[in-house]
């Protein structure tokens, strides 16, 4: 695959993604940023579209499962497919597009690290609806109080008890925290072993001890929910934890998961892309119908020439995006790219919304307005997934392969 | 050149500055929450001296002799410090009392100051695109200012003049926007509304007031993100140490902090240029205005940065402030603009 040529393949998502953003999810965006509301009803219509909760697990056992590619070396299209799609839907509304995925961290670990009978039993407990007759959802719980950056110190911890563990801790910042029917906890099994310890389970909602907690009020991605979580003496059972026995001898621990990031990290990037876009093609449409002092907007270097800095630093941050996934598709180490990647999407996100409400003046203070949102939106990029610190740390160890501090 | 404070705004200073901390910063996110600020603000700003600290001690005010710009941007920076949309509401008077004192006739002078010292409000709106239609003394078109919803008066300014317009039968719709949220916005919708043009007034200088005091209360805003941040970043142990003593952080603070040295001692010159009337006040103060404008927004940007997953929650401050940011640079147009415009037509 070409990295520079949009095949139809990437084309026909692409439209199919903003057709379905622009008559989906546009029009309850606002609302839903509003009432800091998961737009339950277009979930369950995605679920019927075949979007559905557990489709990473079930799209990973294709892979993984008997008919499995004989070569795992070929180049998969799935990062970059991915990107295309995520582009779309971020430039509908990240909170929503957030809402629709964000079972999606969850199931993850699952569909990587799950045994055959973990990923039936997690596709069991998510199948029909929950007691407010909502589409079932799943919240992956790793971030912590006092444990965010730096998942080293990870205080919930898993204790040996005959065929059960016992978790105890605090998880901070989980999308779904309140919502889902499903967890998979992150929990120390072993304090000395540091982050090798670490290890996934999978917990059903209404486990005795598993209390969900206070709903966060955000700045913006208002329509996904992000909650704590509380683990008090929850009781699981060994066959509930994620990596062990693995046929092929996986470690199955946290550092596992991080792989993932390497295909996890242009999606984030490109989601940030989506918003800026958004924003600066508000701005554009604005730009040509409107007049200042009698000439026309679209006359003046000062806004236009900005505009061209925008689109610049858009098409930029998307080139990047879909490198890094076309490594990652291409079994590229794409450490730093994702990184890059994700932070540069983030940057420009946050610069070209901050601009263009600049550049639109006070219509801009208007309740609801989009760019408003776009702009309180677009922040998140910048923390969520790794911080744009974070990020450079992991480019610059790839520089000079030390961590500065 | 002497920097120091004299005695009255020494006091004026610190007086605002323990206001600031101890009420304004305890109202601010319920204010926040609520769209509104506490009923009592009104009250002990009274006793503070606000909103009639610009209309004549002679006219039932707090003003005797020439009212001084330096010392409102002392204050407006606390203010800044304690709660935006709070600064806004206290200062917003200030624009309509002096430019009535200086070219209002006897009945408008009249009528504004007896509103304003009977706890009124008017506010400011600056038509920066020239999309209001002006005829005479009447006045097509959309107005959106703080203060609007609760204000008597509205000033305009508009087609080089500046005109006093009642707000009795006026088309308003109460907002509340995104930054600001207790500032009592309103929008209003004017068609042909009649208001008092005041000869001779000059636009310009109405603006330098307004924009030196737009400036001074950016900066507080801007430190008080990182004043945030920097407390927070001493608690927050990640990697083994305070993240405040991570470069990358401390790069983010001390750039904050430079640029709104720079931006407050900016204001400040230029509410002296105003004190001592001098002609290159209105740039000046623009150029103020774009300073701390460039400062607030980056400012409150790194300081939810800093705080990291929290700063994007309204358990802590800070977004609040990302929020507030915002309608700096919004209020009386994109300053950029009006330069670029004005450098254009003078060439």
């Amino acid at each position: 695959m070409d990295l520079f040529h949009d095949n139809p393949m990437f084309q026909g998502i692409r439209q199919m993604m903003n057709a379905f953003a622009k008559q989906a999810i546009r029009p309850i965006a606002a609302k839903h940023d509003q009432e800091e509301s998961m737009p339950w009803d277009l979930m369950k219509q995605a679920q019927a579209f075949g979007m559905t909760q557990t489709a990473v697990i079930d799209g990973r056992k294709k892979l993984t499962g008997v008919d499995e590619d004989p070569d795992p070396k070929k180049p998969k299209s799935q990062a970059r497919l991915s990107v295309a799609a995520s582009e779309e839907m971020a430039w509908g509304c990240a909170g929503i597009a957030l809402a629709l995925g964000g079972s999606g961290l969850a199931c993850a670990p699952v569909a990587r690290m799950g045994t055959d009978e973990q990923k039936e039993e997690f596709r069991r407990l998510l199948k029909g609806v929950d007691e407010k007759g909502h589409i079932k959802v799943a919240a992956m719980a790793l971030s912590e109080p006092a444990t965010g950056s730096d998942i080293s110190g990870l205080k919930t911890s898993a204790t040996r008890d005959g065929d059960h563990w016992i978790i105890r801790g605090s998880k901070q910042w989980i999308t779904n925290g309140q919502s889902a029917s499903v967890y998979v906890v992150w929990a120390q099994t072993e304090a000395a072993a540091g982050r090798s310890g670490v290890r996934g389970f999978i917990v059903a909602r209404g486990t005795p001890g598993l209390v969900p907690g206070k709903k966060e009020t955000k700045l913006g991605i208002r329509a996904s929910e992000t909650a704590q979580v509380h683990f008090e003496d929850v009781r699981v059972h060994k066959d509930m934890m994620l990596g062990v026995a693995q046929a092929g001898g996986q470690p199955g621990g946290l550092a596992d998961t991080k792989k993932m990031l390497d295909s996890t990290r242009p999606v984030v990037g490109i989601q940030a892309v989506g918003i800026a876009r958004a924003a600066f093609e508000y701005l554009l449409e604005r730009v040509q119908g409107g007049t200042v002092q009698g000439t026309p907007l679209a006359s003046h270097q000062h806004i236009m020439f900005e505009l061209a800095d925008m689109q610049m630093e858009i098409t930029a941050a998307r080139m990047l995006a879909h490198r890094a996934a076309w490594m990652a598709d291409h079994h590229l180490d794409n450490v730093a790219e994702a990184s890059m990647a994700k932070a540069l999407g983030a940057r420009v996100a946050q610069a070209v919304t901050t601009r263009a409400m600049v550049l639109l003046g006070e219509e801009a203070l208007e309740p609801s307005h989009p760019v408003e949102k776009w702009y309180r939106d677009a922040k998140i990029y910048d923390i969520f997934e790794g911080t744009g610190q974070i990020q450079r740390r992991i480019i610059a160890k790839h520089l000079t392969g030390q961590n500065p501090t | 050149m002497d920097f120091r404070l004299d005695d009255d705004q020494q006091l004026i200073v610190e007086t605002v500055r323990k206001f600031s901390d101890r009420d304004i910063r305890g109202w601010a996110a319920e204010a926040d929450r609520a769209g509104a600020p506490p009923e009592r603000l009104a009250h002990i700003a009274g006793e503070l001296g606000f909103l009639i600290d610009a209309v004549p001690a002679d006219a039932g005010g707090m003003l005797e002799g020439s009212y001084s710009h330096v010392t409102r941007a002392l204050r407006g920076y606390e203010l800044g410090r304690g709660c935006a949309a709070i600064a806004a509401l206290l200062e917003c008077n200030v624009e309509p009392a002096l430019a009535v004192a200086a070219w209002g006739d006897a009945k408008t002078k009249q009528a504004l100051f007896a509103s304003l010292s009977s706890g009124g409000f008017a506010t400011l709106y600056h038509d920066s695109r020239g999309a209001l239609a002006v005829d005479g003394d009447r006045i097509t078109g959309k107005l959106i200012a703080p203060a609007l919803a609760v204000a008597s008066y509205v000033l305009v300014a508009a087609d080089g003049k500046l005109i006093l317009v009642p707000t009795d039968g006026m088309r308003r719709d109460a907002i509340t926007p995104s930054g600001w949220r207790a500032a009592r916005w309103a929008t209003a919708t004017l068609e042909g509304q009649r208001g008092t043009v005041l000869e001779g007034g000059s636009v310009e200088q109405v603006l330098a007031w307004a924009r030196t005091s737009l400036a001074a209360r950016a900066v507080g805003v801007a430190v008080a993100a990182m004043e945030h941040a920097a407390s927070y970043s001493k608690e927050r142990v990640q990697f083994g140490q305070p993240i405040g003593q991570f470069e990358a952080l401390i790069r983010l603070r001390d750039d904050a902090l430079t640029t709104a040295a720079a931006a407050r001692m900016l204001a400040l010159h230029a509410a002296w240029l105003i004190d001592t009337n001098d002609r290159t006040a209105y740039d000046t103060a623009s150029r103020a205005r774009v300073i701390a404008g460039d400062c607030v927004a980056r400012a409150t940007i790194d300081a939810v940065q800093i705080f990291g997953g929290y700063g994007f929650v309204n358990d802590y401050p800070v977004e609040k402030l990302m929020r507030d940011a915002r309608a700096f640079e919004a209020v009386l147009g994109d300053e950029r603009l009006g330069r670029v415009l004005a450098q254009k037509e003078t060439r």
